[in-house]
């Protein structure tokens, strides 16, 4: 067996309505003010409205509700500014992606003083933040529980990148009656981006372990068979415990293995057109498994058969029947199957190239299977196109 | 046994190594095409080398103390920087395990990691020049 790392610092809660127990869980950490993070749709919503009451009654709890659909620096600053303020000794995040990124740089700037640009970078940061608590409203980006952030830095018009073991939240509560009011497009596009975290740790270069293997695929299983009730019925209390537990384990995976050229094209082509991140990687996902296919078949014709989508024991056949079976999974769920679907213009050489220089720097990439050349990338675009 | 004895020993092949990547055509002209700085530290032994490309034109390389701030700061081993040079080190795991520790836009370093593959085969070679 290879060597490997893994890690999985965030304590992990779940249960229907247990979201009300967020304070006392960062006091239990010893917290006494805590900031909320969140965006402005979620706190016009009946359940965060009454949750938020609540929590006040309970402790010291301040608001910051600015975030945007794409997590950005002048968020942060924001809430930093405001969290300071109030001397906040503790944050809670309650939201998507880019809420809880958000809240986890917020929370280093809090630690350690400075601007969030001192802190980009891989391993950097010495010791634990503050308490924190991510409360996830969308079941797909596995952020409760990774020890990573990415921040879209407004004015360069570039992601800044933040990795660290000590960025992983204290706790995660994973309350399923805060993803109910999640609409279906959105519920199968979060989805999509928990199965592409399963499907891209499960053939990552030289980090998987028995642990992220064990996460992935069973996270799959999972979501292959609740994604689609869901959606289609989303007061369905069962399927979605089943999903928004199945992205925390691909989170789980994928923290401890990387991602890879699925996440890379898509954060570039997210960074270009702000398309929606699971939607892109919807696009994305079999055409990046194509090109992986040569170094990964046997892996796909494993996950074929643990999903009963196959028995054949041809690798490649099998392989191959999971992609077809992914492509179907994503026309059932009415997700853009191309690019055009995700409104993004033409990709005439000079736009290519910027993509390819993006996707290509990208952090994800180095944990990918196979190797891409700048033309390897282009051709994937192209055939997502 | 660590690969270096001391610092002297550290940078002697360190400034060897970076003198053959320079004098390399192919790989100069794609980092000083990047135009990033970078300046790695090492412990036990301890140094700090700094490539800077930031011109161009010029890859300028320091050992020691420089007076300007580097795109990005790459904190590692010697014995790591040692197995990374002679292709022995597996970086997404180094990376996860937080032995590599990188300040700064990461993603501009590792996408350099392929223009300096090539220098994976002269380093033995240097390398045995102290030994």
């Amino acid at each position: 067996m290879d060597p490997f790392v893994f890690h999985a610092p965030t304590k992990i809660n779940f249960g229907q309505g247990i979201a009300i127990s967020a304070i006392e869980l960062l006091k239990e950490l010893g917290s006494q003010r805590a900031v909320l993070i969140t965006d402005k749709q979620l706190v016009k919503t009946d359940l965060v409205k009454s949750l938020i009451k609540e929590w006040q009654s309970q402790g010291s709890l301040f608001v910051f509700s600015d975030v945007l659909p794409d997590a950005n620096l002048t968020a942060v600053n924001d809430a930093a500014r405001l969290a300071k303020q109030e001397k906040c000794d503790g944050v809670i995040a309650l939201g998507g992606g880019s809420v809880m990124d958000t809240a986890k740089v917020v929370n280093i700037i809090l630690a350690f003083g400075g601007n969030a640009l001192e802190h980009q970078g891989m391993n950097n940061i010495a010791s634990r933040l503050l308490p924190s608590v991510a409360i996830p409203t969308t079941a797909g980006t596995g952020a409760e529980v990774s020890p990573v952030a990415m921040i879209k830095d407004d004015k360069e018009g570039k992601k800044l990148f933040f990795g660290s073991e000590f960025l992983a939240m204290s706790h995660a509560i994973l309350d399923p009656e805060l993803i109910v009011s999640l609409p279906a497009r959105l519920t199968a596009a979060t989805g999509l981006d928990a199965i592409t975290h399963c499907l891209e740790a499960l053939v990552v270069e030289g980090t998987s372990s028995p642990f992220t293997n064990a996460l992935a695929m069973d996270a799959l299983r999972m979501l292959f068979n609740f994604l689609p009730e869901a959606k289609n019925n989303c007061q369905n209390m069962e399927a979605r415990s089943q999903t928004l537990v199945a992205s925390t384990m691909a989170g789980m995976a994928f923290s401890s293995c990387g991602v890879g050229i699925v996440h890379a094209l898509s954060h570039a082509l997210g960074g270009q057109f702000s398309t929606h991140h699971g939607m892109t990687n919807a696009v994305l996902l079999p055409h990046g498994m194509r090109f992986n296919l040569s170094f990964a078949a046997q892996r796909y014709a494993q996950v074929a058969r643990y999903l009963k989508l196959t028995e054949n024991t041809d690798d490649e056949i099998a392989a191959n029947i999971l992609i077809e079976s992914l492509e179907k999974l994503i026309k059932t769920l009415g997700l853009p199957s191309n690019l055009r679907g995700l409104d993004v213009p033409e990709l005439k050489s000079e736009k290519l190239a910027q993509l390819v220089a993006l996707a290509s720097s990208d952090p994800a990439m180095i944990f990918n299977t196979r190797q891409a050349t700048p033309d390897d990338i282009v051709e994937i675009y192209r055939n997502a196109y | 046994m660590s690969a270096f004895k001391n610092t002297e020993e550290l940078n002697r092949v360190l400034l060897m190594l970076w003198d053959a990547i320079r004098e390399d055509e192919q790989m100069s002209s794609q980092l000083l095409q990047s135009k990033i700085s970078i300046s790695f530290y090492y412990k036990e032994p301890e140094s700090k080398l700094t490539v800077d490309c930031t011109d161009g034109n010029e890859m300028k390389i320091y050992v020691g103390e420089i007076n300007f701030k580097p795109v990005v700061e790459m904190y590692m081993k010697s014995d790591l920087a040692h197995d990374f040079w002679l292709g022995k080190v597996n970086i997404p795991l180094a990376l996860i395990s937080g032995k590599i520790v990188s300040k700064g836009p990461v993603n501009k370093a590792l996408a350099l990691l392929p223009v300096i593959k090539p220098a994976f085969n002269f380093y033995p070679e240097i390398y045995k020049t102290i030994s």
